[in-house]
């Protein structure tokens, strides 16, 4: 029996002898810790026969910090502001994960206008982390133009956390039992003047960068990541519903309003780098659909039932509590054997689990394929270190 | 460079009004290494998005001060700006970048991480406690992260560090570092003013002054 | 492709419910109730066993590893493993605690169950010194390989930390 011909022009190119006659080796690359396209420091270390990819190994701990560590040694409150550290572009979704175990252990109270205002600005959060997302795909790729449209729309949505919350990344704003200010009086207008410009916006991204042809001959089949796979090497977040899993804390265990709002969950069907990125700019569309939603029915009410100097203690037991960020399923366990500090803390992060899917992607690719492949997985490297 | 900077001042300083001559040279060669710094894309962590790509990016842009042209390779690069945590084994790789740096080099270090250790002080088993244990560092530029005015105001006194305190007479020397936090009663509109004034005044040609030059010239070509 | 991975709903099985069924599957399985979230403790022996019948069992598909890591109780001298395992077609959760000695940690390795384990193990054993037996690369994950100790246990010490003045 023969082979069937090769179809495509990468096929013909792959079945083509190229070896010369003294044969070929395989060699060893180092891909970071100081790489551009690695975002941080994470180090690859790639097992490459000429162009192609045959291992990659991942090489971790240039940024692990000890996070769960320092918790042992905090108490309650304090254990917010490390989290915005981790995946600093969902820093909201990462404080209200630690809140909500907090309050589940601490039987911690809230009331709507706290989980309105916490659901808005994680949503809005969402759509600044995909902006930012978006560019740095963009450059990676090897065009610049989306790098500076996803950061021109990203700053206005940086000025109304700003007005807000005080901050531009780092906002340690969800705090067990409240939230740390109550939203500026200008808020509600400047969210809607920010969705009116980016819903245009969002279609000239499209025009820009997802129908341009070379950009989708370098995604379309590559990369992919069967749903079994996708399962089995932990993957969650975009990743996972892009290989057409449709999994979103968001749906299947609603927390704050969601369970309130209208929204769908895109997912993809292939697993490829272009599924990912088109769940990904879906997703800014559904988020901008529940922003519509919520932003003009914000309950009135405080905006803090817990005083800021009060003590949390907590009674012995393990709680866990988990919710979607940008990235992924972010999961919070908390081991207390009473008291007010924590016995132990650990961190289930979106991007420590999301790494090891590059493990069974890049093989059989190029090593060009493997800076789409990292970008689509849109990698924070101290959330996977911590 | 190598003859000018190795060789001219031993030449120049015996010379009489050797000094003065190379006053003048240093303030050219000042000028344009301040006006051209090359930033090495090195970030780990938070303080990267908001130093290297929010800085970089329309809004901030750093191309107005001459140091947009960021590379990933140390080699090509004279500014490191060290955004994020360092720990310890991400220490002896960035001593290693700074040495793959060419000289004059110059290190800018933002954000609690890289001044102290930051929120990962205590209790922490890796954390670097300042990025100066590593290597040495011109400017501070507190923060955490530190806003990109915070960056700009950082580099402008980088720019006047160069500009004033090295000479070709002593290759070199190591400066003082300098905390480029904001004065007391300073806000960040007087920032934003001074900003705007210096880029109002480099981006300006005075028109006479320009055509008197140019009237000088046609006048030589004529004689 | 992914069409038996589309979530079932509905058939989520209720926390008392998921616990009995655990029990058959082991009987020597222990309910927490000490947790928020469904959870039972099984011995070092069954958890091999009981971990693949978990991930293949028509009523329970816990196919999902969503993490793993330990907690060190120097008092009682052991280590307690935990997995948190999510089904993702049934929606339900379940943890399990596995207790073993602190002075000779070794546990069975579940990567053969759930790939992703590998890595979670070699944080595991790069932060508490649990070594897995029969996993296929135990090293450290963060740390340098010369690395003396295991930061996570409650009686690490080095001369670098710092304690915060009170």
């Amino acid at each position: 029996m023969t082979a069937p011909a090769p179809t495509t022009l990468r096929a013909r190119l792959d079945a083509t002898p190229w070896a010369s006659p003294l044969g070929t080796q395989e060699y060893f690359v180092n891909m970071g810790p100081q790489h551009p396209s690695t975002h941080g420091v994470l180090r690859l270390v790639l097992k490459l026969d000429g162009e192609t990819v045959r291992e990659v190994v991942p090489v971790l701990g240039y940024i692990h910090r000890g996070i769960e560590k320092i918790c042992e040694h905090s108490n309650y409150r304090q254990l917010v502001h490390l989290t915005d550290r981790m995946d600093y572009l969902s820093a909201l979704a990462n404080n209200w994960a630690v809140t909500r175990v907090v309050e589940k252990a601490a039987g911690l109270e809230t009331n709507g206008r706290i989980e309105a205002i916490r659901t808005l600005v994680t949503e809005l959060q969402r759509i600044h982390s995909h902006q930012l997302w978006w560019g740095v795909f963009g450059m990676d790729l090897g065009a610049f133009t989306p790098f500076f449209y996803g950061f021109r729309d990203r700053e206005i949505l940086t000025d109304v956390f700003e007005r807000t919350i005080g901050g531009r990344l780092t906002l340690n704003y969800i705090q067990p039992g409240g939230v740390m200010h109550d939203i500026h009086p200008e808020f509600v207008r400047d969210v809607k003047a920010f969705m009116a410009v980016f819903r245009p916006r969002l279609d000239e991204y499209e025009a820009l960068l997802s129908e341009n042809v070379i950009v989708q001959e370098r995604l379309r089949g590559v990369g992919v990541l069967s749903a079994a796979d996708a399962v089995a090497l932990g993957a969650t977040g975009p990743v996972l519903r892009a290989s057409g899993v449709a999994h979103d804390l968001r749906k299947a265990e609603p927390y704050g309003l969601y369970g309130q709002v209208q929204f769908d969950v895109p997912i993809g069907s292939r697993g490829d780098c272009w599924d990912r990125y088109a769940v990904r700019m879906c997703e800014m569309r559904q988020s901008l659909r529940i922003v519509d939603q919520l932003i003009d029915h914000i309950p009135e009410g405080k905006h803090f039932l817990v005083k800021p100097a009060a003590k949390i203690k907590v009674q012995p037991g393990v709680w866990y509590s988990h919710l979607e960020t940008a990235r992924g399923v972010l999961g919070a366990m908390l081991v207390s054997t009473g008291g007010e500090a924590p016995y132990r803390v650990h961190l289930r992060t979106p991007n420590f689990n999301n790494l090891w899917t590059v493990t069974a992607m890049a093989p059989g690719g190029r090593v060009g394929d493997l800076v789409a492949i990292l970008s689509s997985l849109d990698l924070v490297v101290p959330d996977i270190d911590r | 460079m190598g003859l000018v900077t190795d060789h001219l001042p031993g030449a120049l300083l015996p010379l009489p009004g050797g000094g003065a001559l190379l006053t003048a040279i240093d303030q050219v060669v000042n000028w344009s290494r301040a006006n051209s710094l090359w930033p090495l894309t090195f970030g780990t962590s938070c303080c990267a998005i908001e130093v290297m790509m929010a800085t970089g990016a329309a809004r901030h842009d750093l191309a107005r001060f001459g140091a947009e042209v960021a590379r990933p390779s140390p080699r090509q690069a004279d500014l490191l700006i060290i955004a994020g945590t360092i720990v310890k084994k991400m220490a002896p790789r960035l001593r290693t970048l700074w040495e793959q740096m060419a000289e004059p080099r110059y290190v800018i270090a933002t954000g609690s991480c890289a001044i102290s250790g930051g929120p990962f002080l205590y209790h922490s088993y890796t954390t670097i406690r300042g990025a100066d244990e590593v290597i040495p560092v011109d400017v501070y530029v507190p923060g955490c992260p530190p806003r990109p005015e915070a960056l700009l105001y950082g580099l402008l006194t980088l720019q006047k560090m160069i500009r004033e305190g090295s000479t070709l007479a002593r290759p070199g020397q190591v400066r003082r570092p300098v905390l480029a936090a904001l004065p007391d009663g300073m806000t960040l509109d007087d920032v934003r003013a001074e900003i705007a004034a210096l880029v109002q005044e480099t981006a300006t040609v005075d028109r006479k002054a320009a055509a008197a030059v140019g009237a000088a010239f046609a006048a030589q070509d004529r004689v | 492709m992914a069409a038996d991975l589309l979530p079932l709903a509905g058939l989520a099985l209720s926390p008392d419910a998921l616990v009995a069924a655990v029990q058959l599957l082991c009987p020597a399985a222990q309910a927490r109730p000490d947790c928020d979230r469904p959870a039972v403790k099984v011995t070092v022996g069954d958890w091999p066993e009981l971990a693949g019948r978990l991930r293949a069992h028509a009523d329970l598909l816990f196919d999902l590893l969503e993490t793993h890591t330990a907690i060190d109780w120097p008092e009682s001298g052991r280590i307690e493993l935990v997995y948190l395992l999510t089904s993702l077609r049934r929606g339900h959760h379940l943890t399990v605690f596995v207790d073993i000695p602190r002075d000779d940690p070794v546990a069975p390795s579940v990567c053969a169950v759930w790939p992703v384990a590998q890595w979670q193990e070699r944080e595991v054993y790069d932060l508490f010194g649990v070594r897995y037996a029969d996993h296929p690369d135990l090293r450290r994950l963060f740390l340098d390989d010369d690395w003396q100790g295991f930061p996570l246990r409650k009686d690490y010490a080095d001369a670098f930390m710092l304690d915060r003045p009170s």
